[in-house]
């Protein structure tokens, strides 16, 4: 008899004979039915066959045989069942005990051996059901025999058929003895099992390893289900698992030097016995790894059973928030990890840093307050770098040691999942770490500086985004009780700091931006503190943050505006204690003017580092603007407090740099026109002349801006310099206020010296649309009071009407004949864009479709026609005369404007 | 559809970022047609990249702090990646949305900041009907005119060097305070709050309507209108200060209780949405007051144009 060559005549064979074996069977013919069933066994001896074909002709033989076995048994006690009694039933038991013994011999004789050995064991386990058989001998005899076959796969097959037939027949009894027997037979059968399942790796031509590895991956579930065995059958009796079963395993696997068989049976024994078998033998399994393949990943192993002690430590929190936690578990992982460090210096940067990891969540897990732990294991990770001669020799690892420092426990990749309240507790959480891990362990910063400044990058951003992000639900997360906590703080965030000193690019303002977050999450956080709960120490720490920033060069373009407005945070908490503390007046005063110098300080920082020839233009001139109105700030700031003379300070820095570095014609109106708005806040400078000093400063610079329109547009702004108005904030009232500051003569001056600059602007639709503008000024000051007052009267707007009115109309003839032009070329249908002029003198087209938007940052449109153009002071005009008309109900004083 | 009114954010300079409330209330898709940024809030690709998830129909005007142009992620022509480019940031710029043309300015040209009158200049120079502008990190909504003034505030509450809006102590104040009264204080400003905001909220759509009928011009009326915005707070809680001088025992720096708003100078971080149907807008104004979101909201109807 011969096998099939191929599997689908394989199965059909099967099929047939077995159907002829159950009629022989149906009528009784046992020898005959043998003889069908050894020929489908012979389809099992086809050396051909892939495990997953082999498998699935495995799965109808057995049906096969299940067939048989029945009959087999069935047989013995139908003979029982018709005799009723007890005698006949031992008698009937012992015939069929005899001839289930006839048989065993008769199966023997069965020309293959595999087919010889199926029906073996068939017969064999159906003798076992029969009371009273000598069990332990047939299970010694099967278990020798089955040795008769030793090609790894068919072996494999056949003890995988002994252990799947004997599963109830064991050896009966709760006695040790029954126990110990049975457990030695299944380990022998696995013995057998692994050590041809490890041979199948070296069967067939070198180049075939790979195919052979994935055989043996398809075909492992056949040796792993005799440890599924060995576990049902010890149930939870640990003595055993540890002196008998574990040890015999382990041997198995050390022996073996097989890299797939260590790591599969070390993941099966970790799978299928309980958590405290583990814990009971943590010692034995950890120490055993050190023995295992060079090339067999101990991180792995490890890992797995990490993995499993965090489900069982949080299972037993689970249930019973009291249960009590083996303290020595992280002792017996960490003794092992230096003593494998140690022995094994064949392991790489990867391998020791990925138990590290594993390490920490154990770590977390069962110990979670216990930072000691993290500080060692960080510890580890650094030397192990160190000894590799750093990160940048392996730079897979580097991902690896991002997350050592950044992800402190593992199911970061989850975060999807979470809600919105998992999210910020979780946060909570790891924002806790990384400030623990921060302020207690010395390794953290020993293992940043190793890595590469992309990499420190990362992890710092971070760590800051984590911290920005939870201060937003729980502010003063970060409790800094010390100068030495706050110091660490800041090493961390030096990497970030530096960065900036090199990158412009956004990826490098990111990171800036972070540091930015980062100063204000720490001014946040510092008042909460013992140690920083007055102004003075705080501004302690904030200097001690300056001086870090500024090593991020020209970075601090983005950072030290953080840190300034931290500094006038305190300016304002120093002046409310400088009210209400009694008797220290003089002690704040002081401190707030100390304070504004450091201001000053950073802010003249900004300007030597960012403004300076080495930066590039655009930068430097942004920068240059930012210094300006820094200042700017600050003094309006200094001017509330009535610290005049810094106030004027501020000022005055402010138009050095105006005089020195602002050199674009635009940034100069704008410049000017945010200084007379700053000016015309204050109430303090009214001393030494001050106020006046300033305004006639910012006036004159406004008239000698380069452009006219700009000249006229500034010196208008100026004239409210002599034109205070109400600040509601301190009780000022329009009408009630008597002391507002208030000279119509220079408004008048302004107003004037604007206006000529109108009239002798070269381009008439500008000069008129200026000169609309200047009425519209004039009516300001014309609601703001009476002639005597403001100096802009009646007559004055009558002679600006009548000035606009004429020059409107020679424009308007231009518009005309332009007109009649485009009426000749038949173009005076289409619906021509509308215009209006902007503050700064663009041109803005009136967007006509919905949803849209405009604006212009040009002076001069191309494309805009001279019609289009005169349009716009033509219809502002109209709109202000409008406005004067509506006004007539109101003001009889304006029914003396003439239109 | 909906315009968002925002500004001033000053991420990072002086805030860390929108409170969370703020940002999910605005992360319905689809809902916001344009934004508009009113000066101040470039400096953060990060929010930049949230206001652009907003609506990439952002119109951002230049603020004092704003350089002249800010960097924007776009989704890259030639290649596959984003890429980023620069836009300029003008002084202001108009949108049309249904029947109203808004104004849009960061208020750092206006000389006297803020100022009513100058601000219908403005209006009337750039012919808009709704005019939008900030710098003054402090919410206000107002009718002048015919015309809509809406300043959204600050949408962080960032810090601010004009004069504080809730009013300083000056020097005569009481040197000394009981310790309770802190407390106290806090908790009618609370209420003052809640009470305030509605009937501020009546008020002002009622000063809507009647600025309609009868035209004003007066300083009193303007006033009367801004004033309201900012002093109610004040006034009631300096009305209700006991002046108490007979304290002996030292007050340190911790027993004080100092308000953030007195710090910052600024008013609770806000921002406006924007509502046109036909001839009628409804600003819907948001406050984030004690980790709540509190919204107010204003009508304002355009005269129809023969009436002009």
């Amino acid at each position: 008899m011969s096998y099939s060559d191929s599997l689908d005549l394989a199965i059909s064979n099967v099929k047939q004979q077995t159907t002829l074996m159950q009629r022989c069977l149906q009528h009784g013919r046992l020898m005959d039915a043998l003889k069908h069933s050894s020929a489908l066994l012979t389809e099992l001896r086809n050396p051909h066959l892939l495990p997953k074909q082999y498998y699935e002709l495995y799965i109808l033989v057995f049906d096969a045989l299940s067939a048989l076995s029945a009959y087999l048994v069935d047989s013995g006690n139908v003979s029982g069942d018709n005799n009723g009694s007890d005698a006949s039933a031992s008698a009937s038991a012992a015939a069929a005990a005899t001839h289930l013994a006839d048989l065993y011999e008769l199966v023997q004789y069965a020309g293959n051996v595999v087919p010889r050995l199926y029906l073996m064991i068939t017969v064999g386990t159906s003798y076992l059901r029969v009371p009273g058989a000598p069990r332990e001998e047939i299970l010694k005899d099967m278990l020798e025999m089955c040795r008769g076959v030793q090609n790894p796969m068919r072996g494999l097959f056949l003890r995988y058929y002994l252990s799947q037939r004997t599963k109830q027949l064991l050896v009966e009894g709760d006695t040790p003895e029954a126990l110990e027997f049975n457990c030695q037979f299944l380990i022998a059968n696995f013995i057998e099992m692994n050590k041809m399942w490890v041979r199948l790796q070296h069967q067939g031509p070198l180049r075939e390893r790979e195919q052979r590895a994935k055989e043996r991956r398809e075909l492992q579930i056949l040796v792993g289900a005799q440890i599924v065995r060995l576990s049902q059958l010890v149930d939870n009796n640990v003595e055993i698992y540890a002196a008998e079963i574990l040890p015999v395993v382990l041997a198995q696997v050390v022996q073996c030097r097989d890299v797939l068989c260590q790591e599969y049976l070390y993941d099966v024994v970790c799978q299928v016995f309980p958590d405290e078998f583990h814990l009971r033998t943590l010692d034995t399994l950890l120490q055993t790894t050190l023995q295992l393949n060079a090339q067999t990943s101990v991180a792995r192993i490890v890992l797995t059973l990490v993995d499993r002690l965090n489900g069982y430590v949080q299972r037993l929190r689970d249930n019973d928030s009291d249960a009590h936690i083996p303290a020595t578990v992280f002792d017996t992982f960490w003794e092992h990890l230096t003593k494998l460090n140690e022995e094994r210096p064949d392991l790489g940067l990867m391998e020791i840093t990925g138990i590290v990891r594993g390490l920490m969540t154990l770590s977390l897990t069962w110990y979670p307050d216990n930072l000691q732990n993290i500080d060692k294991l960080l510890g580890l990770a650094a030397q192990k770098c160190n000894d590799e001669g750093g990160a940048e020799r392996d730079p897979e690892s580097v991902p690896r040691l991002v997350e050592l420092l950044a992800a402190p426990d593992a199911s970061e990749g989850e975060v999807d999942a979470r809600n919105d309240a998992q999210q910020i507790s979780h946060n909570l959480a790891s924002a806790t770490y990384y400030y623990g891990v921060i302020t207690q362990c010395p390794s953290f910063i020993e293992l940043l500086v190793l890595l590469d400044a992309g990499a420190q990058v990362k992890v710092v951003a971070r760590i800051i985004e984590c911290f920005v992000s939870v201060q937003a639900e729980k502010p003063a997360t970060l409790q800094i009780e010390s100068k030495d906590q706050l110091e660490r703080l800041l090493r961390v965030v030096e990497p970030l700091v530096k960065s900036g000193a090199k990158q412009d690019t956004v990826t490098g303002q990111l990171a800036q931006e972070q540091l930015a977050k980062f100063c204000h999450l720490i001014a946040a956080c510092l008042p909460a503190s013992r140690e920083y709960s007055t102004v003075e120490k705080r501004m302690e720490a904030l200097l001690m943050l300056k001086n870090v920033y500024h090593r991020g060069g020209r970075g601090i373009r983005h950072t030290y505006p953080a840190i300034i407005t931290c500094m006038w945070r305190e300016i304002r908490r120093c002046a409310v204690y400088e009210v209400r503390i009694r008797g220290k007046r003089d002690y704040y005063r002081n401190l707030n003017k100390q304070t504004f110098k450091y201001v000053a300080r950073c802010i003249s920082d900004l300007f030597n580092v960012c403004c300076g020839a080495s930066s590039d233009g655009s930068s430097s001139a942004a920068a240059t603007d930012l210094v300006y109105k820094l200042n700017l700030a600050s003094a309006a700031l200094a001017d509330e407090l009535s610290l005049e003379e810094i106030a004027y300070n501020f000022f005055s820095e402010a138009f050095a740099v105006f005089e020195d570095s602002l050199s674009d014609a635009r940034s100069q109106w704008q410049a000017l026109v945010s200084m007379a708005q700053t000016l015309q806040k204050t109430r303090s400078l009214h001393v030494e002349n001050y106020y006046s000093n300033l305004a006639v400063r910012t006036t004159l610079h406004g008239s000698k801006l380069l452009r006219k329109q700009d000249q006229c547009r500034a010196v208008y702004a100026c004239s409210h310099l002599w034109w205070a108005t109400e600040i509601a904030a301190i009780g000022e009232e329009e009408g009630r206020t008597e002391t507002f500051f208030r000279e119509g003569k220079r408004v008048l001056e302004c107003l004037q010296r604007s206006l000529r600059a109108a009239d002798s602007l070269m381009d008439n639709v500008e000069s008129c649309e200026l000169m609309v503008e200047i009425l519209n000024v004039c009516l300001y000051y014309f609601i703001h009071g009476e002639e005597q007052t403001t100096h802009v009267g009646v007559g004055y707007i009558n002679g600006l009407i009548e000035l606009v009115k004429t020059n409107l109309r020679s424009l308007q003839m231009e518009q005309e004949q332009e007109q009649e032009q485009a009426n000749a070329n038949g173009n005076g249908a289409t619906v021509a864009p509308r215009y209006v002029m902007a503050l700064d003198g663009t041109y803005v087209q009136v967007p006509e479709s919905n949803n849209a938007s405009s604006a212009a940052t040009q002076t001069k449109l191309k494309d805009i026609s001279i019609n289009e153009m005169v349009r716009v002071p033509v219809e502002h005009f109209q709109r202000t005369c409008t406005y004067i008309e509506n006004q007539r109900d109101i003001d009889a004083r304006f029914q003396t404007v003439v239109l | 559809m909906l315009v968002l009114a925002i500004g001033d954010a000053y991420i990072p300079s002086r805030a860390i970022d929108i409170p969370a409330k703020f940002k999910k209330l605005l992360s319905i898709p689809d809902k916001i047609s344009h934004v508009a940024v009113l000066g101040n809030s470039a400096d953060s690709p990060e929010f930049l990249r949230f206001l652009n998830n907003v609506s990439s129909n952002i119109t951002m005007v230049r603020g004092d702090f704003d350089t002249q142009s800010y960097r924007i992620e776009v989704p890259g022509q030639t290649t596959g990646s984003n890429e980023f480019i620069d836009k300029n940031i003008p002084l202001t710029a108009i949108i049309k949305e249904g029947e109203f043309k808004i104004g849009c300015c960061s208020g750092s040209t206006i000389v006297p900041k803020s100022d009513p009158l100058s601000l219908l200049s403005l209006a009337r120079q750039l012919d808009v009907d709704i005019m939008l502008w900030g710098g003054t990190h402090n919410v206000e909504a107002y009718t002048l005119e015919e015309k809509f003034f809406v300043n959204p505030g600050s949408c962080t509450g960032a810090f601010s060097t004009d004069w504080p809006i809730m009013g300083r102590q000056t020097k005569n104040d009481t040197e000394t305070e009981e310790l309770g009264k802190d407390v106290k204080d806090m908790k009618l400003e609370e209420k003052n709050n809640s009470e305030e905001k509605t009937k501020d909220a009546a008020k002002e759509t009622g000063e809507a309507e009647k600025s309609k009928e009868e035209d004003t011009k007066d300083d009193e009326n303007v006033k009367e209108d801004t004033k309201k915005e900012e002093n109610t707070k004040e006034s009631k809680e300096d009305s209700k200060k006991p002046e108490e001088e007979t304290e002996t025992k030292t007050i340190e720096e911790a027993d004080i209780d100092i308000s953030e708003l007195e710090i910052s100078g600024s008013n609770v971080p806000s921002f406006c949405l924007l509502d046109t149907q036909g001839s009628t807008c409804t600003l819907y104004i948001y406050m984030f007051i004690d980790g709540e979101v509190k919204v107010d909201k204003v009508t304002y109807t355009k005269p129809s144009e023969d009436e002009q």
